[in-house]
């Protein structure tokens, strides 16, 4: 399927590092003398220089935008309509304020890292999931867009599943429950899309698509069907040549999706146990962030969690107090403390963000509105500094009062510490080498 | 193994010409053979080195019984005097003080004497900044896209991209930065060396090696007073660059020495072969390094050096002939078959078997008319006992309505007509259009002139949404030359083209033709577009205007036109154009074979040449033979044994993806797939918010919502490049055929295929026949007869549910899904 050619150290990058590259001629056997892991080991040290932890992320996207003054970024100085009724209690981590509605959370601060600083100019939900997604402005008009949304430039999650897939039988690349709006694979193809399963993991029925048995098929029609597909593979193997072959190993790999142990026990929420489903919370991004974690488990690389509903103009803060903020603090609390338990969270980054901040100021309806100026955005895991606050806002939330961390230097410090060199590129449609990151500078105060 | 692999039949001649490849003299062009050694051969057959940095690369090639070849870094050479020139790597002769000498070079018993001048050392001339040190900064990647030449810069510092705008660098280095970069007075601490060499930390690591020839260079540029030559000084412009050899065929894992020579305005050749760039296009098949040393591989085929140099492109064409292959050619239908042989027995790669009836069924059916054949078709296909069959199926299938609807659909993604910008109505018109075009066969040089220059409502049929979707005159010169030329200019918008001819001001040329188009409000709400007038274009760096002017042409002469488009139009259709023929033969030629003869299809430069030109040039020629006409262009291709060679591979081709030695697997269009799952299952898919009766291939709704339609990248019209449009594999389009509730529906469905079948008299072997010849186009053969009648086999398995499970393991064969 991919051959990889190691021999010649090809045209120098810009970090001064002789970059290798994977060359796909539609043949049927990996040649060379390194396995893919190995490769992703050496290209991962040659892109970055520095050593590589996180070997998967789970991307929280609070699709939205959260609003930072009343989560992570308390001004209790400010005026009542700028602080709003939320009160910043301490951390585990002395200095550290974070306001009441994220009381897991503050428990366990030496645990992730707080970034106050992310600021960005576009101020629509669609144009902004494309931006934070891709790195690169949307070239429509914010509304109502076909999903994905971003036809040309690729998410980050399909750069993930085509740099560092290892070919297990749980896909790469997995968005849960529904597509993330910019998470597609743009001119990457239909190859690098994201895995999507498309129903609700709340649910006792909880099933993902085209994954289930079909209904109604007798035992003995489920291996005679078995018989069938075998007998006709070993009759078209010798036949079948190019993107045919890639198609058979892909026949593989939805068999053992379709059959194997290890992605139907990814896959199978409903075997964990009730007390570890309920410490994640039974809301859909609590059951989504445990499903995560055992995809993580399971090899996935890149899980996005579309976690919407946090475009609060309207009187907000009931709903960021009963539903929102404490869903997203049991959800994030209980995937940091159970991926620390079982040892996966140094190889395991964790993100949480939005496509931007809410207002300063309360609006006439008690609600916040758009506001990418500032936004607070979380890391744990992977290779993180863990117990920072990283970047200031100014005192009423406004703006970032330290340097402003970019999207393309969040996607960029992302990638980076996946061992995934920003600056490789790809040829797009248009002839033009369009490389992994737009620009954007690595955060090093992250590690 | 197929018998006319193993026994050739008479039809098929052995081919002369398959021996004589080995006696191939490749023809170099400077300069004279040394006639010292019979055989060998050294060039130049004398070196003048006239600066302190000056190099000359020699090659050294020996002739014998099998051809010629590369021996530069294996023969023994020498300097006379050590103290004047030396040797540094593979035979590059580099100065050392002022004086003569020569270069030994023996072999065997035989000596070869080149003199070698070493001048101008104690007083060389200036260093030139344009033709000597913005080369540096691009060898040494300073100036590239990923680091000081992006958009904003590296760290403070912005170069041009690839060095074309040396005013610009000059006054990057001189200007900005404080003056830190250059040091006038303390050359060594210039940042630019200091930074280059790392010396001091630097992001980008060691460019430049302390003490190098290229550091010595811009250390003496500098010392010299770090001057700006005017355009016009006596070091001269640099016109042209050669490469030696321009062609050269190779062994499997042999090497290749190239020399590159760069020719300025007043003839001087200068040996830039260590600052030139190299790029191969087929890598696997022979990789190039920095020092221009050319690696084969064992993979045989034809790879393209790029060579480039100050914005000067060219390229050496290299190839790989597999060894011991005894070519058998086979019989000729048209000129095709001829040039296509007349490369694989060049190369040494057998063609493959040809078609069986079924196979060429299959593939002509959905190459042509996007349609699976039906049962019943393919019977009476099979059965048919007429000698000229596929000639009359091929006439068949041109005149079929689906012929219609698949090409339409076709260029409704390639003219990207996205429902979403252009509105429904808008699709509508275009398919109209479309669909009277291909209905009528109108020539392709008209359909192109009446998209360039339709005027009027957008909403009305014909092309005219097109332009809703281009909102500046560039953005349209840049989609028309990309879609009707196959030359990708937008590089050229920012910078020069790296790798082709087009400049900035080619660019803005191009887009002169295009500032009069406007989209005008009607009264009813709907658009118009209306082009009338208009003005050239200022160039973006100098701000002189631009006279509109077509690539490549001559200016045009515009006045007297309401439309300047139609000055375009005519230059468009002329058969003196080098691009529109050769655009519209590569597309299609592209989509019946699977690949392009120029790959990617609408990326026609000198720098990525056909795999085959003798062929392209025939076909072009042949496009404009037939006035363009489609049909006609497309019967020549189907009829000829290219196109129906089976796609079975044997140990000679099966590597061979761009020679046309066998068929290759080309993946389904989405909708092409889905239509056929829909006709070999019997249920038609029910498409939300359409009337029944529509196929998928009919849908101009290019956002209507399906996930298999996105799963099997249907494209999204973002582009009008067919690269949109994915054929890649992936695990949800195996888990979807194999496990999805909607295809085990149908399958299943009540009036389906299997419960119609199953409910019949026939017998087992004759329901085997049917599924087979159903889904795939053929009757079985006897080991899956057996296999697929085990089914029927099974005690508490009922006769319709066999017949479910056999429709269902057909359905996901690699056979059914790919066309082949």
């Amino acid at each position: 399927m991919l051959r990889l050619e190691l021999g010649k150290p090809s045209v120098g990058n810009c970090d001064g590092v002789d970059r290798r590259h994977a060359l796909r001629l539609g043949a049927t056997s990996l040649l060379g003398g390194l396995s893919l892991p190995t490769l992703l080991e050496l290209q991962a040290k040659a892109g970055t220089g520095r050593e590589v932890r996180a070997k998967s992320c789970v991307f929280l996207f609070l699709e939205g935008g959260p609003p930072h003054q009343d989560m992570w970024d308390p001004k209790p100085d400010a005026p009542v309509e700028i602080r709003g009724p939320f009160l910043p209690i301490s951390t585990n981590v002395p200095g550290t304020f974070i306001t009441n509605q994220l009381p897991h959370c503050a428990k366990i601060a030496d645990k992730y890292t707080i970034l106050r600083s992310h600021s960005h100019r576009d101020n629509g939900h669609s144009t902004g999931y494309h931006y934070v997604m891709t790195g690169r402005r949307a070239n429509f008009a914010d509304g109502d867009n076909p999903v994905p949304n971003n036809d040309y430039f690729p998410s980050i999650g399909s750069i993930v599943a085509r740099e560092l897939n290892q070919g297990g039988a749980v896909p790469p690349y997995i968005n849960l429950p529904h597509p993330m709006q910019g998470g597609g694979p743009g001119f990457y193809g239909a190859e690098y899309a994201p895995f999507i399963i498309e129903s609700d993991p709340t649910q006792p029925d909880f099933e993902v698509r085209d994954l289930q048995p079909i209904s109604g098929l007798s035992n003995g029609r489920v291996s005679t069907r078995r018989k069938l597909l075998a007998g006709i593979d070993r009759l078209e193997r010798s036949r079948a040549q190019g993107r045919a072959s890639v198609m058979s190993t892909y026949y593989e790999k939805a068999h053992s999706l379709i059959t194997s142990s290890e992605a139907k026990r990814a896959f199978d929420i409903h075997s964990e146990p009730d007390d570890v489903r309920d410490r994640y919370g039974r809301t859909q991004i609590g059951q989504c962030a445990l499903l995560a974690r055992r995809l993580v488990e399971g090899g996935c690389r890149f899980v996005g969690v579309d976690a919407p509903g946090w475009d609060v103009h309207f009187n907000c803060f009931p709903s960021l107090q009963t539903d929102l903020i404490p869903y997203a603090d049991q959800a994030f609390s209980a995937l940091i403390l159970d991926l620390e338990e079982r040892g996966l969270l140094d190889e395991t980054l964790v993100v949480m963000m939005g496509e931007m901040g809410r207002t300063p100021r309360v609006n006439a309806q008690a609600g916040r509105d758009h506001w990418s100026m500032a936004q607070t955005v979380i890391f744990a895991g992977g290779g993180v500094k863990p117990g920072q606050v990283i970047g200031a806002t100014d005192k009423h939330a406004t703006a970032p009062s330290t340097e402003p961390i970019s999207v393309n230097d969040l996607l960029r410090t992302i990638h980076t510490l996946m061992g995934i060199d920003p600056d490789r590129t790809y040829l797009g449609p248009l002839g033009r080498p369009v490389p992994l990151v737009d620009g954007g500078k690595f955060i090093d105060a992250l590690v | 193994m197929h018998p006319h692999s193993s026994a050739p039949e008479a039809r098929y001649q052995l081919a002369p010409q398959v021996y004589l490849a080995w006696c191939i003299f490749v023809v170099w062009g400077l300069p004279m053979p040394s006639p010292a050694v019979a055989g060998l051969i050294v060039s130049p057959t004398s070196v003048v080195l006239d600066s302190p940095e000056a190099s000359q690369q020699l090659i050294v090639s020996l002739t014998d019984e099998v051809g010629r070849r590369d021996v530069t870094g294996d023969i023994r050479m020498s300097v006379g005097d050590v103290s004047v020139a030396d040797i540094e790597g593979r035979a590059l002769v580099r100065p050392r003080s002022e004086g003569r000498t020569e270069i030994v070079i023996q072999f065997g018993n035989e000596t070869v004497r080149v003199p070698v001048d070493v001048i101008k050392q104690r007083l060389p001339d200036p260093v030139s900044f344009r033709n000597e040190i913005i080369p540096i900064l691009t060898k040494a990647r300073c100036n590239s896209g990923g680091c000081h030449g992006k958009a904003e810069g590296q760290n403070g510092f912005k170069l041009s991209i690839f060095g074309f705008d040396a005013e610009s660098d000059y006054a990057a280095l001189m200007k900005d930065g404080k003056g830190r970069r250059i040091s006038l007075t303390q050359p060594q601490t210039s940042l630019v060396l200091v930074k280059g060499t790392s010396q001091m930390p630097h992001g980008g690591g060691r460019k430049i090696e302390v003490d190098s020839y290229r550091y010595n260079r811009v250390l003496r540029w500098i010392r010299e007073g770090a001057r700006l030559d005017p355009v016009s000084s006596e070091t001269g412009q640099i016109v042209s660059i050669e490469v030696e050899p321009r062609e050269q065929i190779l062994l499997a894992n042999g090497t290749q020495q190239l020399r590159v020579t760069a020719i300025d305005r007043s003839g001087t050749r200068r040996c830039v072969t260590v600052e030139a760039e190299y790029e191969s296009n087929a890598a696997a098949i022979a990789d190039v390094d920095q020092r221009g040393l050319v690696q084969a591989s064992d993979v045989p085929g034809e790879a393209a050096i790029l060579v480039r140099y100050l914005g000067h492109v060219t390229s050496c064409r290299v190839t790989l002939p597999r060894s011991g292959v005894m070519f058998e050619r086979p019989a000729e239908t048209n000129f095709v078959d001829k040039l296509v042989w007349d490369q694989l027995g060049r190369l040494g790669i057998k063609a493959g078997s040809a078609a069986s009836d079924s196979e060429f069924l299959r593939r002509v059916y959905f190459d042509t008319i996007g349609t699976l054949p039906t049962s019943e078709e393919a019977r009476r296909y099979l059965a048919d006992a007429s000698t000229d069959k596929r000639d009359q199926l091929i006439e068949e299938l041109l005149n079929r309505d689906e012929y219609v609807d698949y090409w339409t659909m076709k260029w409704l993604d390639i003219l990207r007509a996205d429902q979403l910008i252009v509105t429904p109505q808008g699709t509508v018109a275009m398919q109209r259009w479309l669909r009277h075009c291909f209905q009528q066969n109108v020539p392709f040089d008209q359909m192109a002139r009446e998209l360039l220059t339709v005027q009027g409502s957008t909403t009305a049929e014909g092309p005219g949404a097109f332009y809703k979707i281009l909102k500046e005159p560039d953005e349209m010169s840049r989609a028309v030359s990309q879609l009707l030329l196959g030359v990708r200019i937008e590089c050229a918008q920012c910078h020069h083209h790296p790798s082709e001819r087009w400049s900035q001001g080619d660019y803005t040329a191009l887009a002169g033709f295009f500032t009069g188009v406007k989209l005008k409000k009607l009264p009813n709400g709907t658009e118009a577009i209306v082009s009338l007038g208009g003005k050239d274009l200022p160039h973006p760096r100098t701000g002189e205007l631009v006279s509109a002017r077509a690539l490549g042409a001559a200016q045009t002469d515009l006045s007297g036109l309401s439309d300047r488009r139609v000055a375009l139009a005519d230059w468009l259709v002329r058969p003196d154009n080098e691009f529109f023929a050769k655009a519209i033969a590569n597309r299609i030629w592209a989509h019946y074979l699977g690949r392009g003869l120029v790959e990617p299809v609408d990326d026609i430069r000198e720098t990525n040449p056909a795999t085959n030109e003798p062929l392209m040039k025939a076909l072009s020629q042949h496009m404009i033979g037939v006035k363009f006409d489609m049909k006609s262009f497309t019967r020549t291709l189907l009829r000829s044994r290219v196109y129906q060679l089976s796609s079975e591979s044997n140990d000679s081709n099966r590597d061979d993806l761009q020679n046309f030695s066998h068929a290759t697997y080309k993946a389904l269009p989405a909708e092409v797939l889905l239509d056929a799952i829909s006709q070999s299952t019997g249920v038609a898919e029910k498409f939300n918010g359409w009337p029944d009766g529509y196929r998928a291939i009919q849908i101009w709704d290019n956002r209507m919502p399906s996930y298999f339609f996105q799963i099997f990248g249907r494209p999204v019209r973002a582009t009008v490049c067919e690269c949109e449009r994915s054929g890649e594999p992936s695990i949800s389009q195996a888990l979807h055929l194999l496990n999805s509730p909607e295809i085990t529906a149908k399958i299943r469905h009540r009036e389906g295929m299997a419960r119609r079948l199953a409910k019949s008299e026939l017998t087992v072997d004759e329901l085997i026949d049917e599924l087979y010849l159903t889904a795939l186009s053929r009757f079985p053969r006897d080991e899956e007869r057996a296999l697929m009648a085990d089914a029927f086999a099974v005690p508490e398995i009922s006769r319709q549910e066999a017949v479910e499970d056999v429709l269902w393991a057909l359905l996901n064969m690699k056979e059914f899904i790919f066309n082949h």
